[in-house]
């Protein structure tokens, strides 16, 4: 058995927040249509507010009245960008998005940082596990948990292209190395198979940056194991990432920094009837504690023990 | 169907030679066709469809123009008075009011877009104001005319979302925003002034950073006025309190709070189109 991993390169590069940001500003420069809003939580320095002043929005802390405000823009032939945190965006919002990227199918892409409990000891009402369940239930919505800058660049770059209505999920400041083929510019793969593995072996199904990271770190210890990374989680996409994975493998740990109602797990469960899928996830605690990210990620049963465990059941 | 549904008054007029007259008149033929969907199966909500009416003929004329203004219904429920009001302008050619709430057609409680010349789906109240501000900023930003006008409930004003928005337009300087107000004084289990209050309105909107002017929201020509403007210049959004009646035009429910809601029969609606003047 040889698995297939090429080594990631040393230098991790920016953050998932950071890569839209840089994403969005050189995409604006090409593409006048493009519009930067957001709701206090953007940063000082936003590098979108340097280069294009004149298309870009701190509307203030009024996170619904900014998604449909996006709608309008859009109505009007803009593509606008908005972000928040995840609490705010997918939560607050929820009918926001429900109507206007959902029936109205309005070309506006929502990023919200903050997702899972990368807020970490910020607290609860800074935390979304929450997010996937809400954004999958909306028909015809793009939704994304890039891992990596270039994974997350090409993911702005899709949205950017398309105008498809899309929700892209990521961490606060953690920064990781991109998984080979993440800079994709010919379109993002159901899969990207970070090792495939041996047929019948156990396969890691990630999502997010922290599913991915998790996978990443127990294939450092067991390294048989196949690793399947999933960008796209809409259910269209996640149709298409299942026939991939059916193909090849027929036991799969989900990874999510998510609840297990509703996310990637769920889905898939439904969509591998043949298979064997389990999942690896927030379940159902409330995070109320402090520490690191990687501490509350602990607290809520998401480690890479807890990665490994699974996949020895 | 009446006759007088298959030959709607005239419009496509140039909006600035349209008589007020001629407005009047598209006006009372709406209150017909509102009444008519009260006769239908489904009822509609008659009392605030027709407290909007005037306003919405009055909107709906500024945007004949054809300078990018958008109307958006932001008190969905009165959704009666919009395709009326749609269809006696002449944006929406079929008569709305005997497919209303109907399956197979598009006419449903609160409006969305597969309605010609409705382009956001209301209802959930609050939504079309944000709406009708972003169509704003965007006509700003491409440096084009046009008003983003959202017509608005006075109840509908209880909703945060109606605040948040006139926070985030007033900040923005969107003076092509327009916000009217239909202060009819009613909402759904009753009276504005009983459930929530809305005490020296005008004086909010001044200390967000409003223009704003009160008129009788009956009044075609004030309203006409009201609307003619191109604010190219403002960077004050404009917030128009529009003193309405609850069921105006139509005698047996005018000034009811029972008109809310309103199903007749076909005798009672012949009768009520016959007094609507």
């Amino acid at each position: 058995m040889t698995p297939t991993t090429l080594t990631p390169p040393a230098a991790p590069g920016l953050s998932g927040r950071d890569a839209y940001r840089a994403e969005l500003t050189e995409l604006a420069a090409l593409d006048p249509r493009i519009v930067c809003l957001e709701a206090d939580l953007g940063g000082k320095k936003h590098p979108f507010q340097s280069a294009h002043p004149d298309r870009f929005f701190n509307l203030g802390i009024a996170e619904g009245a900014m998604i449909d405000m996006a709608t309008g823009l859009a109505a009007a032939g803009y593509r606008p960008f908005v972000s928040t945190f995840a609490p705010f965006a997918a939560l607050r919002a929820a009918e926001s998005l429900k109507l206007t990227l959902g029936y109205l199918k309005a070309g506006v892409t929502v990023v919200a940082p903050y997702a899972g409990v990368s807020g970490a000891w910020f607290g609860t009402t800074h935390h979304c596990l929450e997010d996937l369940a809400v954004l999958r239930s909306v028909p015809g919505v793009a939704v994304a948990a890039p891992y990596g800058e270039d994974e997350t660049r090409a993911v702005v770059r899709e949205a950017a292209l398309t105008g498809t209505p899309t929700y892209i999920r990521t961490g606060r400041n953690a920064a990781y190395a991109s998984l080979p083929g993440g800079d994709t510019d010919g379109g993002i793969p159901p899969v990207a198979w970070d090792a495939r593995g041996d047929a019948g072996t156990p396969c890691l199904v990630s999502v997010g940056e922290e599913g991915a990271r998790l996978a990443l770190a127990a294939r450092e210890r067991r390294p048989e194991l196949a690793h399947a990374h999933l960008v796209y989680l809409d259910h269209a996409r996640l149709a298409r990432s299942a026939a991939e994975l059916a193909g090849r493998h027929r036991r799969f740990v989900v990874v999510e920094e998510h609840r297990a109602e509703g996310g990637a797990a769920e889905a898939l469960a439904l969509l591998l009837p043949g298979s064997e899928v389990v999942g690896v996830n927030a379940g159902h605690d409330w995070p109320y504690e402090g520490g690191d990210h990687h501490e509350v990620l602990a607290r809520l049963g998401l480690t890479t023990d807890a990665v490994l465990a699974a996949a020895t059941a | 169907m009446t006759a007088v549904h298959d030959a709607p008054v005239p419009a496509g007029t140039h909006a600035d030679d349209a008589p007020v007259a001629l407005l009047a008149e598209r006006a009372r033929e709406a209150r017909r066709l509102v009444v008519d969907m009260a006769a239908g199966p489904r009822g509609c909500h008659l009392g605030g469809s027709l407290s909007v009416l005037d306003i919405l003929i009055a909107a709906l004329h500024r945007a004949e123009r054809g300078d990018g203004t958008e109307v958006v219904l932001s008190k969905g429920h009165a959704a009666a008075g919009l395709y009326a009001a749609l269809h006696v302008s002449g944006v929406l050619p079929e008569n709305p009011a005997p497919l209303y709430g109907l399956a197979g057609h598009p006419y449903t409680g609160h409006p969305g877009p597969k309605v010609p010349g409705v382009r956001f789906p209301t209802g959930s109240l609050g939504h079309g104001v944000p709406y009708a501000a972003g169509w704003a900023m965007a006509r700003r930003l491409g440096l084009q005319g046009g008003l983003g006008i959202a017509v608005a409930g006075d109840g509908e004003l209880q909703e945060g979302l109606v605040w948040e928005t006139v926070q985030v337009a007033a900040a923005q300087r969107l003076g092509n925003f327009v916000l009217v107000v239909d202060r009819n004084g009613g909402q759904n289990d009753g009276l504005v002034a009983d459930i929530s209050p809305l005490p020296r309105l005008a004086e909010r909107f001044d200390a967000f950073g409003f223009d704003t002017v009160t008129v009788d929201g009956h009044d075609l020509a004030a309203l006409t006025e009201v609307f003619a403007g191109d604010r190219a210049g403002a960077d004050r959004p404009l917030a128009v309190l529009a003193d309405t009646v609850k069921g105006k035009g139509v005698r047996a429910v005018e000034g009811k709070a029972a008109s809310h809601y309103v199903t007749i029969d076909a005798a009672r609606a012949a009768q009520w189109k016959r007094a609507i003047r």
